[in-house]
């Protein structure tokens, strides 16, 4: 187990190489921050929901990127994933039997058939849209994937806040998106000029199901 | 009851009557607790079937859901779902639905539309028609449900999501619950198994009647309570189990099988009863025999002392109640045969002399064969009555006791000696001849010519013998004896020891008999009358007396003299009771005319016994003391046969009777045998002579030589001589003139009654004759 959590670790410090990226463009032109509490009616704050700013005029510029969602201990990490489209995603197998994964997505259909360690090639997000993610051997595996064409979004962390960085100066439209959103939540305008703006959004969401997973083991799989 | 009559049965039929009972009872209580028994049980086993059969559709439910889960989790079949391909989507649901026996499939939209379905390929969508169930679904993420389909037969339907990997569509699965579901349950539980649903039994593991007769039921067993019901004469308890909303699951227990044991337990326990009963049928028999037997016998040892045998003993057998009994009735045989013995002895046995009695004697008559030929004799003691009055009573029954023993010393073995009477002794012997009798005859009366010791006195007793033949003489005892006593009789008169009956006669015609009866009767009735006949003085021609004739005015044969019943009266011993009442009669008679001044002597007749019997001196002195009259006023006239018959103890009498004063008259003297020396010793006053030689005075000179001397003799003896049946002046005359003092006879005048020779005599004083 030490080991594993060891593994986990050294992968995090993917992430940070990425953002390193994005701020080096944001760095260019003016820019601002945007923070969102997310709650349910009730209050809550909502983990994982996808906040996306699409610029009302203009091109958003197109870097190429990679992301990656990794199946670790038979899960999807992360369970929400934001990219841009465009964006090729690995799906390294972490554990030590294979997976395979597939979408029926209209954004984005497609399988890795039963593979382990590191595919060969990236799977390319080339359409905007909601794309899940199964296993085909262990159903309980389920993860998102939300493609945008901006480079401008974030997802809420357990306390439910996301935060925007470096977004020049303009006129958005802020989407909000939860895998498990009960109904679809309006875009609302942004206007960004100032160093840093705060919103609080509201989305309902239903509980997520975590379906059991067979104990590794019981020797029974 | 006849099965009650004897004690055996009796025992036998209470103790089987009881166990039978208690059989009965048992048989019942088995009967009733396996009716108790046999409902738990099923009841139970009802439960745990109905347990099992709700285990096993929740299984079975879980098993489709599974099935089904498994189909929506196949990757291509998820595919072609997700990738909205229809025709492919049909394929794949039939392929699946024959892979895990589903005849229903569906896919339905999340939001319920129906958007393949295997039964209606090319149909558009519809809503799909079990709301609740995808309503369950949706809250459950799965359901399951019982429903009838549009084909009309009932389904277990599952809906299930299908997930990629969220949930994008719902597939349905529906199975026909038909009868090889039932039948399949059925095998699991051992209960019969069908499912009811609006419309009537969709499945059932039952033969088609039992089935249809199930129909027949159905809305009533529906209860989700355990209850009994039959089908086609069958036993049943059901019990429903919810099944979907709209139908159930019927289970039935057959108590067959359980009913079948206890079949056989009763069985077996009435074999175990019958065989039971069997055998305490002949054990309590036995018992009861082992008890009644020493009963029974008992009861015939009764009936045996009861029909007078006494000769078995009672067996004492066994040391209990029995035997005491047994033991009680042995000594009660012994005490009835000695008792009966005593009582046969004082029966039959004379108690004075140790001899057979008159009974004993009877009987042993009567024993004899019809033909045969047996001597009865009757035998009278000569003196005994002077004995016994001297000498007293315990003197004569000591004679009597040694005159019993004599005689018996002489009795043959084939012959009875008895005693009849005071000196009066009967003997039988068998076969006897007349010549054997008279032998046997002459030998008795020698042995009794021996004098009897007593005491050193030497007594004289003898005696008479009458002696009867059988059958020549009479059958039964009455007339044997009657005969023998009558020649007894004579040959007392004849003092010649022995007559033969066939020698004396007959005895009294049986209208004598009769008459002796009558006799009796006569003096209660006062038919007994006396005549009186005038004695007239010859000398001086005046009535001195009269003598009292005994009459007899009887109610139908008139007017009888004393000849035609004074014998018979003497034979039988009535003449006892006649002469004490005459003897009365003439005393009365005596002392009434001597107060109306009639003085006469009136004379009455004595005939042998009366003369023998010691009351007669006792009574003429009452008589002669109760109506106080002089001794001389009255008369008594004895027969020289009388005199003869015991002339000792007649002398006594004679003597005593002059002693008081009486008058004392020989009667019909002449005609016996009585000598003139007798005569003389006797204390008499009188000589009557013979009326024979009265009557042929003027015929036989030799007659009247005869009366004229005994007119001397007796006047030279110091006798008044009375002449009797003077019929004529001449004999009157003659006898007159012979010197008679006395006479009488029709010529003077006849017998007249008491009234009438008042009168006479009064007419005869006033007109006195020339």
């Amino acid at each position: 187990m030490a080991d594993r959590t060891s593994h986990q670790t050294g992968r995090l410090t993917l992430r940070p190489g990425l953002l390193a990226l994005v701020l080096a463009w944001a760095g260019v032109a003016d820019a601002a921050s945007l923070t969102v509490r997310v709650r349910t009616p009730a209050g809550a704050p909502v983990e994982d929901a996808a906040v996306v700013l699409d610029p009302v005029s203009g091109t958003p510029p197109q870097p190429r990127r990679r992301a990656t969602i990794e199946q670790r201990d038979r899960e999807f990490v992360p369970y929400l994933t934001i990219v841009q489209k465009g964006t090729s995603v690995d799906f390294p197998n972490r554990d030590p039997f294979k997976h395979h994964v597939y979408s029926f997505s209209p954004a984005k259909v497609f399988e890795i058939k039963l593979y382990a360690g590191q595919p060969a090639n990236p799977v390319v997000f080339d359409q905007t849209g909601a794309i899940a993610l199964g296993c085909n051997i262990h159903d309980w595996m389920e993860a998102y994937a939300l493609v945008v064409d901006t480079p401008w979004f974030a997802k809420t962390g357990a306390d439910g806040v996301a935060r925007i960085e470096r977004v020049p100066a303009g006129a958005y439209r802020l989407r909000l998106w939860h895998p498990r959103q009960k109904a679809p939540a309006a875009d609302t305008g942004v206007d960004l000029r100032a160093a840093s703006r705060h919103l609080d959004l509201q989305i309902d969401v239903a509980s997520r199901v975590v379906a059991p997973k067979p104990p590794l083991d019981a020797g029974r799989y | 009851m006849i099965l009650f009559r004897t004690l055996e049965r009796r025992i036998a039929v209470v103790f089987v009557g009881l166990l039978v009972f208690v059989m009965l009872l048992m048989l019942l209580i088995v009967a009733r607790s396996g009716e108790a028994i046999i409902a738990a049980e099923s009841q139970r086993q009802l439960a745990a079937g109905a347990r099992n059969v709700s285990n096993l559709l929740d299984r079975d439910r879980r098993q489709l859901e599974l099935a089904a889960s498994v189909l929506s989790g196949d990757f291509s079949f998820r595919e072609a779902i997700a990738t909205q391909d229809r025709a492919t989507v049909l394929s794949v649901l039939r392929n699946h639905g024959s892979r895990i026996g589903a005849r229903v499939m569906m896919v339905l939209s999340l939001n319920g539309e129906v958007i393949v379905d295997t039964q209606r390929p090319g149909k558009p969508g519809r809503p799909f028609p079990f709301a609740d169930l995808l309503r369950a679904a949706e809250k459950h993420g799965r359901s399951g449900g019982v429903a009838l389909m549009e084909d009309g037969l009932l389904y277990e339907i599952v809906v299930v999501p299908i997930m990629a990997p969220m949930r994008a569509a719902w597939v349905v699965m529906g199975f026909p619950v038909e009868d090889a579901w039932a039948a399949e349950v059925a095998r699991g539980t051992g209960l019969d198994v069908s499912v009811v649903a609006t419309g009537g039994v969709r499945a059932s593991s039952l033969t088609p009647t039992l089935r249809s007769a199930l129909e027949k039921l159905q809305s009533t067993v529906l209860g989700e309570l355990p209850q009994q019901l039959k089908l086609e004469g069958r036993n049943y308890y059901s019990v429903a189990l919810p099944f979907g909303a709209q139908a159930r699951v019927l289970l039935l227990y057959s108590l067959e099988h359980t009913e079948a044991v206890f079949r056989e337990l009763e069985h077996v326990l009435e074999i175990i009863a019958a065989s039971g009963i069997a055998l305490f049928v002949i054990g309590s028999f036995g018992l009861a025999r082992r008890i009644a037997g020493p009963v029974n016998a008992l009861a015939r040892a009764a009936q045996r002392i009861e029909a007078g045998d006494y000769s078995e003993a009672v067996a004492v057998t066994a040391p209990d109640e029995i035997g005491q009994l047994a033991a009680g009735f042995e000594s009660m045989r012994t005490g009835i045969a000695s008792r009966e013995h005593k009582i046969m002895r004082l029966a039959y046995e004379d108690t004075l002399t140790g001899l057979p009695n008159r009974t004993r004697l009877a009987e042993r008559l009567a024993a004899l064969d019809p033909e045969a030929v047996a001597m009865v004799a009757v035998l009278d003691l000569d003196r005994f009555a002077p004995i016994n009055d001297a000498l007293g009573h315990p003197v004569g029954d000591r004679v009597l006791q040694q005159v019993g023993a004599r005689l018996a010393g002489l009795m043959p073995s084939h012959g009875m000696l008895a005693r009849l009477w005071g000196d009066e002794f009967a003997l039988v012997v068998d076969g006897a001849d007349e010549s054997s009798a008279r032998a046997f005859a002459t030998r008795l009366l020698a042995a009794l010519h021996e004098p009897i010791e007593l005491d050193g006195q030497k007594l004289d007793v003898g005696g008479s013998l009458g002696i009867a033949f059988r059958p020549a003489d009479g059958r039964d005892m009455d007339a044997l004896l009657r005969r023998a006593e009558l020649a007894m009789y004579s040959a007392k008169r004849r003092q010649c020891g022995y007559a033969l009956a066939g020698e004396v006669g007959d005895g009294p015609p049986p209208e004598q008999l009769s008459m002796i009866g009558e006799m009796r009767k006569a003096l209660d009735r006062r038919e007994f009358v006396l005549h009186y006949q005038p004695k007239l003085a010859l000398a001086s021609n005046r009535i001195v007396g009269a003598e009292a004739l005994l009459r007899w005015q009887h109610p139908e044969r008139g007017l009888m003299p004393p000849g035609r019943f004074i014998p018979f009266a003497e034979q039988t011993g009535f003449i006892r009771e006649i002469t004490p009442w005459l003897l009365g009669e003439v005393a009365a008679q005596a002392a009434n005319w001597r107060e109306r001044g009639i003085s006469v002597v009136l004379a009455a007749n004595l005939s042998a016994r009366d003369l023998l019997n010691p009351g007669l001196v006792v009574l003429m002195r009452e008589l002669l003391a109760a109506h106080e009259l002089p001794p001389a006023a009255l008369s008594l006239e004895i027969t020289e046969s009388a005199l003869m018959e015991d002339p000792t103890l007649a002398l006594s009498h004679l003597a005593e009777l002059a002693a008081i004063g009486l008058k004392l008259s020989i009667d019909d003297y002449g005609a016996g045998q009585a000598s003139l020396s007798y005569v003389k010793s006797l204390p008499v006053h009188e000589l009557k002579i013979d009326q024979s030689f009265i009557g042929s005075l003027a015929t036989s000179p030799k007659d009247a030589a005869i009366v004229r001397s005994t007119i001397t003799l007796g006047h030279a003896l110091g006798l008044t001589v009375v002449a009797e049946g003077i019929e004529s002046e001449a004999d009157l005359d003659w006898l007159m003139a012979a010197g008679c003092d006395i006479g009488q006879g029709y010529f003077i005048a006849r017998p007249m009654t008491a009234a009438a020779f008042a009168d006479w005599i009064s007419a005869r004083t006033a007109v006195p004759a020339a």
